[in-house]
């Protein structure tokens, strides 16, 4: 069945919904509310008439219309009862934030098994419970406890981790990163890994899934549904120590703890894994902006010399290969400028960063056939305007260019400008040299130039 | 339990090494000279794991008179060593001619199923744990990828004036165990350790497994 009542309902009702501050209740309401979302939004709570100027009804069963979705805040112990009558009214989807099931241990075990019970009596479809919420920022739908709505964009976000998922959500905004669907899994006692990826492969709004992942359940079917999926899935996976403490029978035993088998199951499902969460969006924008390469021949120009070593030991290590440029646009580079500078890639351009020598550079370098993706390297110093650099390669990647650039403004407050250009131009930026070069090995990655290679079941 | 195993390879055609399983000692002399010398003999009794820790394992055994005293002693070892174990007899294999030593192995993770290993032998896979993996069902291209995946595979090729080993027979290997592991979805464990490879051929040497 059809996520569609969980990410795109046209009606929610929010159980629990208040009038006090800091209950959850009245977070998830407020944000419903305040983010631009059209559909209908109906407060339930058997204690109150009307929150924030809405009609309350004690029961979902009083809602006049119809009801897709329904987000419960209610304490555990009421959670069975109310989605029984959500069933009853022919509510879909269910959002379930309240905690106190199989996290809690065997009660709540048994609690969840009745709650998914009802569920599927109903033919509902219910994400948690002990979620924090789903958002849409394109319908403007925040039934989360996030206190911002993300910036809108083709990443979307499946996160085990309630509240440390939700703070990323947050914290992508500073990135300038846009995301589409913020999804807090929960306990996945009914909508796992599976059904989430089987519904954002489907998405026209997703080109990028990301993925912060605890565990999964159903491990082959996993595998089996992410091989099938050709947008870019990223996963961070915690939890890398050794399981188990039984006796060691065999050396596969000793050696094959979950962290090596979720590293080959995610290899073969095609999933790239990243180490860390800087990692996890750092990749995520840059394959949601940027086109495939046709290989992983790296081009590199920098102003500064040392930025574009660390740059090229960067792209070594990530099995990227810094090629030779071809004497004629070695040629044509030497005309653009001073020299002193080196016209071999990395191209050093000994200091000059002028809309001239980025833009002409950038643009041989991209015309060459041994250069199959770019990083555009920026030192900032006080000779130099920032946005001038900056508006030379979104110029160039605006016009026809179907190679991607990877750009890298360094030096802190004095390059806000730049990265606010290149950001508006649609070119993903990192502060670093390191964090470009992982983010390109992503891409790469992902269109099969580096190992990562699918197969199995 | 101790020979199931060998007979689980050969089913799924991995080439194992020539063995008899014996219970006196005139007929570990008579499977001695059938197997050809040199031989190696192995104790075997459901209640030892690990046969070299209680001198259960003797290499190298050239002549009728040796395999007799080993025999003896090794039953008066093992005994002593380990009072009261079940003894089921000894193994004879025909001592393996020196190649290079791989080993395959698989596990069943609670998420995943079973799972392949591969990996240099000996220190490599004890100290550097230089070993790669795979899901099940691993075909023959998956195989190569893990082969090739692990950082010590130049050796395999033929590093440094070394004769290249057979790849093709390492494949055969990895996706025989992988027929295997699904027809006996019971083994929870199982090491082939050593896979001696050879450059036109490859013959697990020693293996074992832990079902449920």
């Amino acid at each position: 069945m059809t996520l569609k009542s969980i990410f795109k309902p046209d009606s929610i009702a929010v159980v629990g919904a208040s009038a006090s501050m800091g209950k959850w209740g009245h977070t998830l309401l407020k944000n419903l509310l305040n983010n631009g979302y059209e559909g209908l939004v109906y407060p339930v709570n058997p204690r109150e008439t009307e929150i924030m100027g809405k009609t309350c009804f004690s029961s979902v069963l009083d809602i006049p219309g119809p009801v897709d979705l329904a987000v419960i805040a209610v304490p555990s112990s009421l959670a069975l009862a109310i989605t029984e009558e959500c069933g009853k009214k022919g509510v879909k989807g269910i959002i379930m934030i309240t905690a106190g099931f199989s996290e809690t241990g065997d009660e709540g075990r048994q609690l969840e098994e009745q709650l998914i019970e009802i569920v599927k009596r109903y033919n509902m479809r219910l994400i948690g419970p002990n979620s924090l919420g789903v958002v849409n920022s394109h319908t403007g739908m925040n039934a989360s406890i996030i206190s911002r709505l993300p910036h809108r964009g083709g990443i979307s976000f499946i996160t085990q981790s309630g509240t440390l998922g939700l703070a990323l959500a947050d914290w992508t905004m500073e990135m300038g990163l846009g995301l589409h669907i913020v999804v807090s899994t929960g306990n996945k006692a009914n909508i796992d890994d599976i059904d989430l990826l089987e519904y954002l492969a489907e998405d026209p709004n997703t080109n990028v899934i990301a993925m912060y992942v605890e565990g999964i359940n159903r491990g082959r079917e996993f595998i089996r549904t992410a091989k099938g999926i050709s947008k870019p899935i990223l996963a961070v996976k915690t939890g890398r120590t050794k399981s188990g403490s039984r006796a060691v029978y065999s050396h596969t035993g000793s050696l094959a703890g979950s962290d090596e088998v979720y590293s080959a199951a995610f290899k073969q499902s095609g999933i790239i894994r990243v180490e860390n969460i800087d990692d996890l969006f750092d990749s995520a924008l840059a394959l949601s902006v940027q086109p495939a390469p046709n290989g992983k021949q790296v081009g590199i120009i920098s102003n500064g010399g040392g930025a574009s070593i660390i740059a090229s030991d960067a792209c070594e290590r990530a099995g990227l290969i810094i090629p030779p440029l071809q004497q004629e646009t070695r040629e044509n580079i030497k005309e653009l400028v001073s020299g002193f500078a080196s016209a071999r890639n990395p191209v050093d351009t000994a200091g000059l960063a002028t809309y001239e020598v980025y833009n002409g550079t950038v643009r041989q370098m991209l015309l060459d056939p041994n250069i199959d993706a770019m990083i555009v390297i920026y030192v900032h110093t006080v000779m130099w305007d920032s946005s001038i650099p900056a508006r030379a390669i979104v110029d160039i990647h605006r016009g026809t260019c179907t190679k991607p650039i990877i750009a890298c403004w360094m030096g802190g407050k004095g390059t806000e400008k730049g990265v606010d250009i290149l950001k508006a131009g649609g070119l993903p930026n990192y502060p670093v040299p390191e964090r470009a070069v992982k983010a390109l090995a992503s891409l790469v990655k992902h269109h099969g130039f580096l190992e990562n290679v699918k197969g199995g079941i | 339990m101790d020979m199931e195993i060998w007979d689980r390879l050969k089913d799924e055609n991995i080439p194992v090494l020539p063995m008899r399983q014996v219970s006196t000692a005139a007929e570990a002399v008579e499977a001695a000279k059938a197997l050809g010398y040199p031989v190696v003999m192995k104790i075997l009794s459901p209640d030892i794991s690990h046969k070299s820790d209680v001198g259960g394992v003797v290499l190298d055994l050239g002549s009728d008179g040796e395999v007799k005293e080993a025999y003896h002693k090794m039953m008066e070892r093992v005994t002593s060593q380990v009072p009261g174990a079940s003894i089921q007899g000894v193994m004879l294999q025909k001592m393996a001619r020196s190649g290079l030593e791989v080993i395959i192995g698989a596990k069943k993770d609670p998420q995943f199923g079973h799972v392949i290993m591969f990996g240099l032998g000996g220190i490599f896979v004890e100290i550097c744990k230089d070993v790669s993996f795979r899901v099940t069902p691993v075909n023959r291209e998956m195989a190569q990828q893990m082969i090739l995946e692990i950082k010590g595979s130049p050796i395999l090729g033929g590093a440094r004036g070394r004769t290249a080993v057979d790849i093709e027979a390492m494949i055969d290997v990895i996706t025989g165990l992988s027929r295997l592991l699904e027809k006996h979805p019971e083994i929870v464990e199982l090491d082939i350790n050593p896979l001696v490879v050879y450059p036109k051929e490859a013959i697990a040497v020693d293996a074992r497994m832990l079902v449920d």
